[in-house]
């Protein structure tokens, strides 16, 4: 399946940026996501449970981050298993670009999804990924808002502590929105 | 000398309901009621229940499978893979087409949802919960789902159980994906026609992989008796005394050990005539337990997993005079027959019957082959309501003629006429060596004409055109018509077989004292109607009325051998059976009669329900009468009782036809297209019961509509199946269902008893290409020659916008 869409978020680039970083907020972000973990400086593994027509199952994700192009760009490519119920195989390309105090969110999938999940008609497959994605930005868009007031984002985008961490930081980002969209993806096919 | 005035004789002949009355339908007093017993109806004391848990991969290699968790899941006793049934030798099985199919994965996956582990719980929910927490990992491999792509060099191997075997079933394999190659005819005389033709057409035919999708899915309880050591399967069998012969093969099981009963069978099409891995599972489950196992199929299982239809891709060329008379017709096919070849054809015809390709026409000279391939697909290639392929061939000739017409620029119908085997060319031997038994193709097609007013409908078609250039109207008029010869009624036992069992058919008939019956066949209904049609031609042979008559078919135990219902057999040859069995019973009353009207046996007639003395019918003796002489009369030279059997070994085919017009509206701008009008002509010899025929009819033409407008097993890319489900994969309801007409000539078969050729199918075979001929004829002027099925909103939507003709 292909996927091309653009979001838009009334928070500045940084601001996104900031809220991306906290697995605690894509956790609560990704719908039915129960843990979302790192494992490396470059992978992480996420569990989510999603429920598309009759197929109800644990979806269990790994994503790997790579062509780092900071900060506008970033490919993100990863897998996912259902069990029974299926598995996806994939990668998206994001990009952040700056629109006025706004961000616009730019993201490309393209998934390879198999098993019972992929079996199901196209209609109850895309009502159900457009249900995910509008359920995943507009969480993401309240908790960017109520974060934009909290201290902790003046901390995590400043610069000063070393470059290191804000490279890492990067790297999170396009690792929480990969997880995102390849967990959405498993739901998207055709 | 029949007394053919008395009327009396044709008072009593109504009486009996035998052949020519539309009997109402005895099955239908419990169907309507709810009273029917199918199988997942049938529950036995301590029964257990298995569901599969199948493969997410189209291919893939299996790394491991953990059944720690499923067999944590209360109420769980067993979980089969492959490995438990290796040191049984079962985990394989015979196809019926001389191939074998892994029952559980060995190793790997060859298409999505094949079955992988047999999951027993004891009851269908735990089985259902523990099947989802069968933890199998897989190992990716490249899938094969273009059957184009199967025999490339660098295809992958899918079938490693076979790889370094060439000579299969069916000949040498020329390449590692390749099951068989099957020819007919005259390929140089062929290709000479086609070098010296005047005009020759050629087209890509693809016919669609489709489904039967009966109502009922396939199923069955096994139950294992360890006292007597007898193993008892009620299953959807479509042909139980052949699945008995195969259980015994497979188990070693002695074949009288081993007892099939088909209960009631909501419908078949085919689907039902294979052996699927639920019977064996089941059947090694309730051996190992000692309790019985049922397995009831779902419906997405069913259209997945357990046999589909078709899968054809047919080039077909045909050579022509600029006048319109065929000089030659040739065609090859590549056909896909999935993960293993489970067709279900008698064994010398891998390819079925599909050499009826030649069909109405009289063609000097033809020429066909078939190449079967392997994909990762689930495996079948059964006669969804047809005989053995001939409803590919149909379809791809019927398509062949109306790309021929245009070509010509001559009227479809036209150009049929002009090159029919005449009546007087019968019994007539085609290119491609079937001896057609009887037709009148021309009294048919002219009365199909004549009914629906076919030069009228052109004219209208005409003026539509004009409107439409003139944009005066959105809607474009398409007429479709279509002629077709079925070869049914398989076959004589001299070249048709299925695993080397001779494909006759049988009846056995007891009359008892009080002057009713039973008889029993080999066959088994699906919702034909066999109880009712058979017990009128018993009527009619053996003058007791039908109502009197039971019919009992399914059960091995009781019935004679028969290789079972499908192919449009089972009046060809079981109805032949029955009435040949109903002259023994005759000829025996006959000496009964001749006895105690103390006569000699030449010296009586039979007169509709009795023997009468020649030239005095006052003496006379009633069948009745003489049921309950068989069994209380000393008769000097005669055993007791009245009871016959007969097993028919068919001399021939029977070839039933028909001439369909199909009138569809398309709407270019949605691809909507409704069918106005749709008349069917049936010719299947004699009629037995005209209402089951129009029934037969009727359910034949919607399952055509079906496949024409929106049928198909999809494939994506990575062998995925797209529209497993009746969500997606189209069964018309009676909102879409048009009006059908029906019509008949009567041309007997000159060779069956009682002149029957089969009628099941035929509407499924000729209304496939009257919908797609209508469809395809609407944008003809426009110069299209062939549109792909399902005709579905999307697909004629895109072909008018391809010809430029969306707004």
């Amino acid at each position: 399946m292909e996927l091309k869409a653009e979001q838009k978020i009334e928070a500045t680039r940084e601001q996104v940026y900031a809220a991306l970083n906290d697995p605690e907020i894509l956790r609560q972000c990704i719908p039915g996501c129960e843990t979302l973990e790192k494992t490396s400086e470059t992978e992480m593994t996420a569990s989510v449970v999603l429920k598309v027509g009759p197929v109800k199952a644990k979806f269990k994700g790994q994503v790997e981050l790579s062509n780092l192009t900071p900060p506008e760009s970033y490919s993100i490519t990863g897998e996912g298993t259902g069990g029974a119920a299926g598995f996806a195989k994939g990668g998206a390309d994001i990009k952040l670009l700056a629109d006025g105090t706004a961000t616009r969110l730019l993201y490309e999938v393209h998934a390879d999804v198999g098993g019972r999940i992929a079996q199901l008609g196209g209609r109850l497959i895309d009502s159900t990924a457009k249900k995910l994605s509008a359920q995943f930005f507009a969480k993401f868009c309240d908790l960017i808002e109520a974060g934009t007031q909290a201290p902790s984002i003046e901390a995590a985008s400043d610069p000063t502590p070393n470059a290191q961490p804000a490279a890492a930081n990067r790297i999170w980002i396009g690792l929480a929105i990969g997880v995102a969209v390849v967990i959405i993806a498993v739901a998207l096919s055709r | 000398m029949n007394d053919q005035a008395n009327p009396s004789s044709a008072e009593r002949a109504a009486k009996l309901q035998g052949m020519g009355s539309s009997r109402k339908r005895v099955e239908d007093a419990r169907f309507t009621q709810g009273k029917g017993n199918y199988v997942d109806d049938i529950k036995l004391p301590g029964m257990l229940f298995g569901d599969f848990a199948r493969s997410s991969h189209a291919h893939a290699r299996i790394v491991s499978i953990n059944k720690e968790a499923a067999l944590a899941v209360p109420g769980v006793i067993a979980i089969l893979t492959a490995e438990d049934l290796k040191p049984l030798n079962l985990h394989y099985m015979p196809t019926l087409a001389g191939d074998v199919q892994a029952v559980l994965a060995d190793e790997k996956v060859l298409f999505q949802n094949q079955e992988v582990a047999f999951v027993v719980a004891e009851d269908r929910y735990a089985a259902a919960d523990a099947v989802e927490l069968v933890e199998i990992e897989y190992e990716a491999l490249p899938v094969v789902v273009d059957p184009f792509t199967a025999m490339d060099a660098d295809a992958p191997v899918l079938r490693e159980d076979i790889a370094d075997k060439m000579e299969g079933a069916h000949g040498t394999r020329n390449h590692h994906n390749h099951i068989f190659y099957w020819q007919a005819g005259d390929k140089e005389g062929t290709d000479k026609a086609m070098a010296e033709a005047e005009v020759v057409v050629e087209e890509l035919i693809s016919y669609p992989r489709v489904h039967p999708s009966p109502l009922e899915t396939c199923g069955c309880v096994a139950s294992m008796d360890k006292v007597n050591g007898k193993l008892t399967i009620w299953g959807t069998f479509q042909a139980p005394h052949a699945v008995r012969t195969v259980a015994s093969l497979i188990t070693t099981i002695p074949e009288h050990n081993i007892r099939i009963i088909s209960p009631d069978i909501g419908g078949g099409f085919g689907n039902k005539v294979g052996v699927y891995p639920g019977y064996i599972c089941a059947a090694v489950a309730s051996i190992v337990t000692g309790v019985p196992v049922k397995w009831v199929e779902d419906k997405i299982e069913n259209l997945t997993s357990t046999a589909f239809a078709r899968d054809y891709h047919m080039t077909g060329k045909i050579a022509a005079t600029n006048e319109g008379k065929i000089t030659g017709l040739a065609c090859h096919v590549l056909a896909d027959h999935g993960a293993f070849d489970a067709c279900a054809d008698p064994t010398q015809f891998p390819a079925g019957f599909f050499s009826i390709c030649t069909g109405s026409y009289d063609i000097p000279v033809a020429h066909c082959g078939v190449d079967g391939v392997y994909t990762n697909k689930a495996p079948g290639g059964v006669a969804y309501r047809c005989s053995f392929r001939v409803t590919e061939a149909a379809y791809m000739l019927e398509r062949m003629i109306d790309v021929l017409a245009l070509k010509l620029g001559m009227d479809p119908a036209e150009l049929r006429l002009k090159n029919f085997i005449t009546k007087d060319q019968f019994p007539y031997t085609s290119a491609l060596g079937w001896e057609y038994d009887s037709g009148d193709y021309h009294t048919a097609m002219e009365q199909a004409m004549k009914t629906v007013d076919y030069e009228k409908l052109r004219k209208e078609q005409a003026a539509n055109r004009a409107a439409f250039t003139a944009g005066e109207t959105r809607s474009l008029m398409g007429i479709g018509v279509a002629f077709f010869t079925e070869i049914v009624g398989a076959g004589p036992v001299k070249n048709c077989d299925i695993l080397g069992l001779g494909m006759f058919d049988s009846c056995e008939i007891r009359i008892h004292p009080t002057g009713s019956a039973i008889a029993r066949l080999g066959t088994i209904s699906q919702g034909q109607g066999h109880a009712t049609t058979f017990a009128q031609i018993l009527a009619t042979e053996i003058g007791l009325p039908a109502e009197d008559i039971t019919v009992e078919e399914g059960d091995t135990d009781t019935a004679p051998y028969g290789l079972g219902t499908y192919g449009s057999r089972s009046t060809p040859v079981a109805g032949a059976a029955t009435a040949m069995a109903g002259r023994k019973i005759r000829a025996k009353a006959q000496m009964i009669a001749a006895y105690l009207l103390e006569v000699h046996d030449d010296d009586v007639e039979w007169d509709v329900d009795r023997f009468q003395v020649k030239g005095n019918p006052e003496k006379f003796k009633t069948m009745k009468e003489l049921a309950f002489a068989a069994y209380n009369q000393a008769i000097p030279g005669l055993e007791p009782g009245l009871e016959a059997v007969s097993y028919y070994d068919p001399p021939n085919m029977t070839y039933p036809y028909g001439a369909y017009i199909c009138v569809v509206d398309v709407d270019v701008d949605t691809g909507v297209v409704d069918t106005r009008r749709f008349y069917a002509l049936d010719d299947c010899g004699t009629r037995i019961n005209p209402m089951i025929i129009e029934g037969q009819v009727h359910g034949g033409l919607t399952e055509a509509l079906a496949i024409a407008m929106g049928q198909e097993i999809a494939y994506d890319e990575m062998g995925n199946v797209k529209g497993g489900s009746l969500m997606d994969y189209y069964i018309p309801t009676a909102v879409e269902t048009p009006e059908w007409e029906t019509d008949f000539t009567v041309t007997p078969s000159p060779h069956h008893p009682i002149g029957a050729k089969g009628v099941g199918e035929s509407p499924n075979v000729g209304g496939v290409p009257a919908f797609s001929n209508a469809v395809n004829n609407a944008f003809a002027h426009f110069g299209l020659t062939h549109t792909q099925m399902p005709h579905d909103h999307w697909r004629v939507w895109k072909t008018a916008e391809k010809l430029g003709l969306t707004g």
